[in-house]
């Protein structure tokens, strides 16, 4: 426990009403839904030119030659940078010392290892000249194929191509793992069986693109990115260009989402400022869409090869699981090995299930490099386990339900430790199953009864139980930084507060919640609260927002300046009121001695006083009425023990999903016709953002589960997908009405019993799906072991099933 | 994703832009711009003429009389779509135009433009060649007329010569005894079909007396189904479907193989496609005539 954080709002202050618990309307969404908000596509400056990069055609390949005259002579064109004219800019940082490291300069120079690698930057005076010259960067560039890796098993094949002359391997991280209990477990068990389940390669796909808008004035850079995480930014700029750290001011202006995507530092980053400074003038590039689908990181890709050990009553023994992340090229900061290892700890979901052997491994391969998105690995492992127990219960003929039920967490295990170590400190994992199980069944029954005249359709269901990391260390996937956040908050003379956090706004509501935090921790009005994020010069220095961690940093960090502000404040009104400071307490915005409504302090009053007419102040206080607090939340550690465990998040939030598709047997249409979620994040600070983050969440889980993919040529490597045609994702006419309920076991150990919900909605709905298509063509014998599961996959999953005659 | 330099002329008649297009090998007729202006933005056009025949004279005329509809060169399908008259004459167009695209898409995008486009997985073309549409031609040779069903050679390959444009496409009323449905299966709603099939189904006493059927979406170009359109004569509704099942999946013999489905899946889809959608047609009311 850290000495002096604060689990609760400072008792001086008697509400009348608290905000915490309401649903405040978002005070973002008006310039949002107006078109009035400022992306970095809005903004302007003068003389500013436009940048577009040059990228790679190739998969893999040496670069011999670019001939830039021939863009340069294009009127218009400024200039036109390779890889070679940034020598002076460093690599980018390796501080992972346990995986394999990947030397990545900022533009890729002499080879590229995937296609969409930017390996020139040109800058023109607007982005149409802009392109035109990187046309002919292109067409100028002179490359020497290289034999290309595909996938996973190309990758691995003994005599593969090698991505990185000086590594072994193509591994960039390989784990191996043993546990002598599930070695017994294999001998002792009834019976076993071996399979592979496959999650698809997906990106986060947010909204708006990334963008980089940089200026340089008197040696001052200011830089605007579309990132999450504005000081990680900051402090790679500098790390690698040498530039001191506070002549950078890194600002993060509205943000059409990140979903994780725009946690990484890109080359982008780093070279727009490098631009800027070179010409003295202002530079900014807009990533378009085909930029972003083939240079954004991606996600998922994942391959689980699984021995299953259980016995003819349905108990699973024990699961011995190699996780496999085709982490793409592996050119990207942070980069994407983290992942995998989080699939491997949140593979149990939220049952009682120690005897699991996992082993972890990232390949490298000739395709996008991958990396953080909305779940991080959670779906993954998720989809692995639901898949496990639907197939034995299949197999010794136990129920669905019935078997979750023995396996799943309940209230008297708590605090439950995982097998790899995440602690889980409280939660409603089983009644939240059984309310789940209870309005599914009705919907199930509707859904039956709607098709019960055609014989082509069949209708199932499919459900998933699991556990949620939040607010997680970042020391595992950077190797330098930890988790957690601070928050700065001052009073000014009006009396209305001003609040800097270290986390950051993408759209989900950090600028609202954060103003009832501090209205409650002060006992204001969230009106009467500015929300500052996303700029290194006005906010404190804090590690932006992922992993589903704004909701427990900002509370405790909040509430401890929050809290040294009251006790100075106190003092301050006791002063002004001439009464002793433990008198004093704060009802409705104004201080007043207990017992008594009258005389009040109003809180512009104290202010007043510390900032304006100091004189009033108690003889030898300093003035001023501003104060900070960095937590650091208690329970999360960064490294793991000796046996490789570690608690690698700060609490872990529950949820049971359950939803019912139809299935036409002819052409493998799959509906999804109903979606339950069951959802407990621990105290709630808004209900309706937690909604709205459960809602989103549960549609990008079913873009997962039945439409986004990723696909290349399995011979070069080449992406099959350029733009929205291809890359299929679910619309509002594909995303189901659903319900949403919730439960509120608030966390003993964070503060205000918060726990973080950003992410759960997406965990979820590829394992059910998969699950409810098993159950809807169960007399068929269909599995569905990969996602996504579409039509054509689904007939394919029939053919194989039903083929020589057989339904099984 | 900005398009290469190009120049941009509204011609008021369609003389002028016969002229204009003759100026230029890679001149491009913008009609919608639906599908070449993000082909542009792509680079995969890049024309360095752009001949906008928005405001061609009479290109914007859609005439219904008693032997169809006429509809010219600028009118867009969302236009088609509101009209009753339209609807009365042909009502497989607007049963078909429910499936094009979204709103908004098809608030640019013209008939005329979706059969010159001749995207393989485009529904009108297909429903023109089902509905036995004529296409009316202008170029430096002048006028001449062709059947729908003769145009589509390919992917985005028709018979359209070198600086020759649609003025018009004709698509005849429905006979009292013919019913004209398009049915598609698409991951999502308003997606390009993965499987398609238009058709115009004559029924007599309860059972199909003839049959035209094309697939799209499965190959190169919309194209008929010759063994279905067999197998489907004297389908009624409690035939069991096989037949026509397994000459609709033989008819499927060039499907492809994509990102979105394989070959195989394409094949079964349109089997599966042509029996639902007879039957569908067979107990459809159709033109107000009765099966």
């Amino acid at each position: 426990m850290t000495l002096d954080s604060p689990t609760r709002i400072n008792p001086m202050i008697r509400h009348r009403a608290s905000h915490i618990g309401r649903a405040v309307p978002r005070r973002e969404d008006r310039s949002s839904l107006l078109g009035r908000q400022r992306y970095i596509a809005d903004l302007k400056l003068p003389g500013m030119l436009e940048v577009a990069f040059v990228r790679s055609p190739e998969a893999h390949a040496r670069i011999v030659s670019i001939d830039t005259a021939p863009a340069l002579a294009l009127p218009g064109v400024h200039a036109v940078f390779t890889g070679a004219d940034l020598a002076d800019v460093g690599l980018f940082p390796h501080k992972i010392l346990y995986i394999q490291p990947v030397s990545q300069p900022a533009l890729a120079v002499d080879r590229v290892r995937f296609v969409g690698s930017a390996y020139a930057a040109v800058v023109a005076t607007d982005r149409y000249v802009a392109e035109d010259a990187a046309t002919l960067v292109a067409a100028h560039t002179e490359f020497e194929p290289l034999p290309a890796v595909a996938d996973l098993d190309q990758a691995l094949a003994a005599d593969a191509p090698r991505l990185y002359d000086d590594w072994p391997d193509n591994y960039l991280v390989n784990f191996p793992a043993e546990k002598p209990e599930v070695t017994q477990a294999f001998e002792e068990a009834d019976h076993t069986f071996s399979d592979t389940y496959v999650s698809q390669r997906q990106t986060g796909l947010p909204l708006e693109c990334r963008g980089v808008l940089a200026d340089v004035h008197d040696g001052y850079f200011t830089v605007w990115s579309s990132t999450q995480s504005p000081h990680i930014v900051r402090t790679t700029i500098a790390e690698m260009t040498g530039i001191p750290e506070p002549k950078i001011r890194v600002i993060a202006p509205a943000m059409g989402g990140g979903f994780g995507t725009k946690t990484h530092i890109y080359p982008e980053d780093v070279v727009v400022p490098w631009i800027a400074g070179k010409l003295g003038r202002p530079a900014r590039w807009l990533e378009d869409r085909f930029e972003n689908l083939v240079s954004a990181v991606h996600a998922r890709d994942q391959r689980h090869d699984v021995d299953v050990a259980y016995d003819d009553d349905g108990t699973i023994r024990a699961i011995r699981c190699k996780a496999y992340c085709d982490v793409g090229s592996g050119e990207i900061f942070m980069p994407g090995t983290a992942t995998v290892f989080v699939t491997g700890g949140v593979l149990t979901g939220a049952y009682d299930f120690p005897n699991m052997e996992v082993h972890h491994f990232c390949v490298v391969t000739n395709k996008t490099p991958s990396g953080a998105y909305r779940g991080f690995g959670s779906p993954e492992g998720l989809f692995v386990m639901e898949r496990i127990i639907d197939r034995v219960a299949r197999l010794t003929g136990t129920d669905r339900v019935e078997i979750r039920r023995r396996m799943i967490l309940q209230e008297d295990q708590m605090p439950y430790v995982m097998h790899g170590g995440g602690r889980v400190d409280s939660g409603s994992h089983s009644k939240g199953f059984e309310r789940a199980v209870e309005i599914i069944g009705e919907s199930l029954e509707r859904v039956r009864a709607r098709y019960a005249d055609d014989l082509d359709v069949r209708v199932g269901v499919g459900f998933t139980n699991y556990v949620e990391p939040t607010a997680p260390t970042y020391h595992l996937t950077t190797g330098f930084w930890a988790g957690g956040d601070s928050a700065t908050i001052r009073v000014d003379p009006d009396g209305s507060a001003r609040v800097g956090l270290g986390t950051t706004a993408l759209g989900q509501g950090t600028e609202t919640t954060a103003a009832q935090l501090v209205a409650d921790s002060l006992g204001l009005d969230p009106d009467d609260v500015t929300v500052i994020m996303g700029d290194t010069d006005r906010a404190p220095y804090g590690l932006g927002a992922w992993g589903s961690r704004s909701a427990i940093v900002m509370s405790g960090s909040i509430l401890m300046a929050a809290d040294r502000l009251i006790t100075k404040a106190r003092n301050i009104a006791a002063h002004l009121l001439e009464a002793a400071a433990e008198d004093v307490v704060l009802s409705d915005g104004n201080f007043h001695v207990s017992g008594s409504d009258a005389p009040t302090v109003s809180w512009s009053q104290v202010a007043t006083s510390a900032w304006v007419r100091t004189l009033d102040l108690p003889s030898g206080m300093e003035p001023g009425l501003e104060m900070s607090g960095y937590f650091n939340p208690p329970e999360l550690e960064h490294l793991p023990d000796m046996s490789g465990k570690v608690n690698a998040a700060a609490s872990w939030s529950n949820g049971a999903h359950a939803g019912v598709v139809s299935v036409r047997v002819s052409t493998g249409e799959v509906k999804l016709e109903d979606y339950v979620v069951v959802h407990d994040c621990g105290t709630m600070i808004n209900p309706m953002i937690i909604d709205g983050q459960v809602h989103g969440g549960v549609a990008q889980g079913i873009a997962g589960a039945m439409y986004e993919h990723f696909q290349y040529d399995s011979e070069t490597a080449r992406p099959l997908f350029a733009s929205f045609m291809e890359y299929l994702y679910p619309t509002c006419s594909e995303v189901p009405a659903m319900t949403v309920e919730h439960f509120e076991t608030p966390s003993p150990e964070q503060p205000l019993g918060v726990k973080g919900c950003g992410e759960g909605g997406t965990i979820g709905p590829a394992a059910v799906v998969a699950g409810a298509v098993d159950d809807a063509l169960a007399d068929l014998g269909v599995e569905i072991k990969a996602t996504p599961v579409t039509p054509s996959a689904i007939r394919e999953a029939i053919r194989e099933a039903t083929a020589g005659g057989g339904e099984r | 994703m900005k398009p290469a330099p190009f120049d941009y002329y509204r011609p008021a008649t369609v003389e002028d832009a016969l002229a204009a297009l003759g100026t230029s090998e890679t001149a491009k007729v913008l009609a919608g711009g639906q599908s070449l202006i993000p082909a542009m933005n792509f680079r995969l056009s890049q024309p360095d003429l752009l001949v906008d025949i928005g405001g061609v004279e009479g290109f914007d005329r859609m005439e219904v009389g008693p032997s169809g509809v006429m509809i010219g060169a600028s009118v867009t399908q969302s236009r088609v779509m509101a009209s009753d008259e339209v609807a009365n004459a042909v009502p497989g167009l607007r049963r078909a135009l429910h499936h094009v695209a979204h709103l908004q898409i098809r608030n640019r995008g013209t008939i005329c433009g979706s059969i010159a486009h001749a995207d393989p997985a485009a529904e009108l073309p297909a429903l023109a060649i089902a509905c036995g549409a004529t296409l009316f031609l202008q170029g430096p040779a002048g006028e001449r007329t062709v059947d729908a069903g003769d145009f589509f050679l390919g992917p985005f390959w028709t018979d359209l010569g070198e600086g020759e444009i649609i003025t018009g496409v004709h698509f005849p009323s429905e006979p009292a005894d013919t019913v004209t449905f398009l049915d598609e299966l698409a991951w999502r709603s308003g997606d390009f079909a993965i499987t398609g099939l238009a058709g115009a189904l004559a029924t007599r006493g309860g059972s199909v007396s003839g049959a035209r059927m094309v697939s799209f979406g499965v190959s190169g170009a919309p194209g008929r189904m010759t063994g279905a359109e067999q197998a489907v004569l004297g389908f009624s509704a409690g035939d069991d479907g096989s037949a026509v099942y397994g000459a609709a999946y033989e008819d499927g013999a060039d499907a492809v193989d994509d990102v979105h489905a394989t070959a195989e899946y394409r094949r079964e889809a349109l089997g599966a496609l042509a029996v639902r959608s007879v039957r569908a047609a067979l107990s459809t009311n159709g033109n107000g005539t009765g099966v």
